[in-house]
């Protein structure tokens, strides 16, 4: 009793001054609330012709914000490489009744044949999100997390060595690292061009330069993302 | 103050989001569960910053032929598409702790966990 008291103490404390600083907050909405005001404009004005990309949301985060963008592909990276130093790596202490749980149940054939007949469709239709990213909602991440899906839906059907032979062996670990690797050309190749790292060629008659660097940066990002989604469930899911 | 409030319904809505996802965090002993309400959390910051970018009656910034303003603001939304992604982050570590906490101490209740040790 005294617990529960303490916790609905805890939770008003900690509503009421955020619903008084909501209270206090522009109107949502409204055009000329400071955000809006700032830099936003900027980047809907110029965006098209400056970035490169008709969508602004990837032309934010792949241009304007580009190191900020590399710095998460990094991020996502680096949790794959931790969750299999934390599953892998220490795996030797699986006490012995329960390394003898159950395996996965089988999966139904009706599931089994749906994710068959579906796959080619799901492929194309996470190539069409990713590599129109920059013209329609979309980009590397949506994706990369669809393509995921499908690797992990793919692993679920299958047994573990079958669905380990779908993807090549010896690359695994490089497409895993696909998202920071492009990164890291896309942007020398900007310090070629334009002599900064990790920009893009402005405005011009070159600036389809600058698209055609957007939607490798995509394809990568897409490529390791989905590499690493499923490389984590698959780290997750194997009976050890 | 409820007026104002109102107006800024979203906003109010992500405040209640999170103070359900503190109280998981807060209640619950299943570290899954802990880490559950922390997501829903996360998920309400997320909500909260992306309805900051709305604009009456704006249109998704995505230039092109036939579009014109006003357009919704296109920087919470790229910050937000970076913030899911180092959640998505987070989330695989903490459930990977979680599977070598199952494996070397056969649960995952916090409060069992404390009597292990």
């Amino acid at each position: 009793m005294m617990r529960r008291a303490l916790v609905i103490f805890v939770l008003v404390a900690v509503a009421i001054p955020l619903m008084l600083a909501m209270a206090e907050l522009p109107r949502h909405g409204s055009p000329d609330a400071p955000p809006q005001t700032h830099v936003a404009p900027y980047y809907l004005e110029h965006g098209p012709e400056e970035a490169g990309a008709e969508n602004i949301v990837t032309a934010v985060i792949l241009n304007y914000r580009g190191l900020d963008t590399q710095g998460e592909v990094t991020v996502i990276f680096t949790a794959m490489a931790a969750v299999v130093a934390v599953l892998v790596a220490g795996g030797a202490g699986v006490p012995a009744d329960r390394a003898a749980a159950p395996a996965t149940t089988p999966v139904s054939l009706i599931v089994r044949f749906i994710v068959r007949v579906l796959a080619p469709f799901i492929v194309l239709f996470s190539v069409y999100v990713i590599l129109n990213g920059h013209v329609t909602p979309g980009g590397g991440f949506q994706g990369g997390t669809i393509l995921g899906a499908l690797l992990i839906a793919l692993t679920l059907i299958m047994s573990e060595s079958d669905a380990r032979a779908l993807l090549p062996q010896r690359p695994e670990r490089l497409l895993q690292a696909a998202a920071p690797l492009t990164f890291f050309a896309v942007g020398m190749i900007g310090l070629l061009l334009t002599g900064d790292y990790l920009a893009y060629p402005h405005s011009g008659p070159t600036i389809w330069i600058a698209t055609l660097m957007l939607t490798v940066v995509e394809i990568g990002i897409g490529i390791g993302g989905a590499m690493v989604v499923a490389t984590i469930f698959r780290t997750m899911g194997a009976d050890r | 103050m409820i007026a104002a409030l109102w107006h800024n319904l979203d906003y109010a809505a992500s405040v209640i989001l999170f103070c359900i996802g503190l109280y998981a965090v807060i209640t619950k002993e299943n570290l899954i569960k802990k880490f559950m309400g922390l997501n829903i959390m996360e998920t309400a910051v997320f909500a909260f910053i992306v309805a900051i970018g709305v604009v009456d009656g704006g249109e998704a910034p995505i230039m092109g032929p036939g579009v014109e303003p006003p357009f919704i603001n296109p920087l919470p939304q790229a910050l937000i598409l970076t913030g899911i992604v180092v959640a998505l982050s987070t989330t695989a570590l903490a459930l990977s702790l979680i599977i070598r906490i199952w494996r070397q101490c056969g649960t995952i209740e916090a409060n069992e966990l404390r009597e292990v040790e």
